[in-house]
């Protein structure tokens, strides 16, 4: 909340009124929450617009550098006051009264004199100009990154993410076997609205993380099921480490590699379907280094073989 | 005895979408005839809207008042806004085909 001005718009203390405007707009833009969905969108948006109601006006940006953030419960005439050594102070707090009649200035002085005044604070959100009817919030989208497993078993979760006042937390209910780009919808834990409007709705859309043994393919899980040559051969019951679980599958003889093994319904579940399948694709291995007999044996099994993967088959 | 829940209209007078909307009539009326919001005339001349153009409505307040842009600009975000959005879902579409 205590950014510097200066510092929210990224210019240094002795930037000029058209190197602040530049600044301004082009923050403004990038952070304006139609344009970027992200929540703390919302709040860069607001800082950046309070930051340049202050530093546009030369008067106020003179009173900011030298008071700081509370210039405004110095009174106008203070500096010429004490200059003086007069008690006069003429204008006092007229300026600033004056300008609270709508806008930022207004939400920053209550906010600063009484504690937080809610409305006002939503209500200098789109600070530049405008009516002052209200207006919906926008709607946030914020990534929600799981791993195979958890999108497996759903469930309960707290994620953080940044509000108007410091962090939030939220308690979300994932549905087991979500998917990557599903959306979960948080009803009003969005944009804040100016006025009494609609809050918007965040979104949170579900990422899956790429897995080393795991490739999702919507609700299909795809793993690699490396095989001794004999095992291919001659066919053999795997055991498999699903999510879920431990699944066997039965490796049918003379399985070559790419052979793709289906395991019915040990993908993804689906709360409004059925499930998705896991398929397990051969992959022969052989040593990498035989010992004697292993050499013995393969020598044997290549003179009495009269197999020839690449002659082609009728 | 079943009970029926009710069901928003599925299309708005645009008086009524006005109030819905925070606007005066007039204002909405503009923002049709300036393209912005999407509406249908039916044989007495009369606009219909869907409610999810209020939606729309609450981003070009928004716009204009966020980033002080005039009615055309925001008619140029607003559709490139929507582009973008398109993009980005196919991209997504494609993308989770591929494996994660």
């Amino acid at each position: 909340m205590a950014r510097d001005y200066y510092e929210v718009l990224g210019i240094s203390r002795d930037a000029s009124a058209d190197e602040i405007q530049q600044a301004y707009r082009k923050l403004a833009r990038r952070h304006h929450p139609d344009v970027n969905k992200n929540p703390e969108a919302e709040e860069t948006f607001k800082e950046v617009n309070e930051a340049y109601q202050v530093l546009k006006d030369p008067e106020t940006r003179r009173r900011y550098d030298r008071f700081g953030r509370n210039f405004r419960q110095i009174p106008e005439g203070y500096e010429e006051t004490v200059g003086a050594g007069r008690g006069s102070g003429g204008r006092g707090f007229g300026r600033a009264g004056a300008r609270g009649s709508g806008g930022p200035y207004r939400s920053e002085w209550q906010f600063q004199d009484s504690g937080i005044d809610l409305e006002e604070l939503l209500g200098g959100m789109f600070g530049t100009r405008g009516p002052g009817g209200p207006i919906p919030g926008a709607d946030q989208e914020a990534e929600l990154t799981l791993t195979v497993e958890d999108a497996y078993r759903g469930g309960r979760r707290t994620i953080t993410l940044a509000g108007p006042s410091g962090p939030r937390n939220y308690e979300v209910n994932i549905p087991p076997g979500v998917t990557d780009g599903q959306r979960i919808r948080l009803a009003g834990q969005g944009g804040r609205a100016r006025g009494d409007a609609a809050t918007g709705d965040l979104y949170l859309v579900v990422r899956i993380a790429p897995h080393p043994r795991y490739r999702m393919r919507g609700r299909d899980i795809y793993i690699d099921l490396a095989l001794t040559p004999w095992e291919a051969a001659l066919g053999a019951s795997i055991p498999v480490q699903t999510p879920g679980g431990t699944g066997t599958v039965r490796v049918p003889t003379g399985s070559s590699t790419g052979r793709r093994l289906r395991l019915r319904g040990q993908g993804m579940p689906n709360s409004s379907g059925p499930p998705g399948d896991l398929h397990a694709e051969v992959k022969v291995m052989v040593p990498p280094r035989l010992s004697e007999r292993e050499r013995e044996l393969f020598e044997e099994l290549a003179n009495v073989s009269t197999f020839d993967p690449r002659r082609p088959r009728q | 005895m079943i009970a029926y829940p009710m069901t928003r209209p599925s299309r708005l007078s645009l008086d009524r979408f006005a109030r819905q909307a925070g606007l005066h009539p007039q204002l909405v009326e503009k923002f049709v005839a300036l393209g912005l919001l999407d509406a249908e005339r039916d044989a007495t001349g009369a606009l219909w809207f869907r409610p999810a153009a209020l939606v729309t409505v609450a981003r070009v307040q928004r716009l204009r008042a966020g980033l002080s842009l005039n009615y055309a600009a925001i008619g140029l975000v607003l559709d490139l806004l929507n582009r973008i959005d398109e993009l980005e879902a196919a991209s997504r579409r494609t993308g989770s085909r591929t494996w994660t």
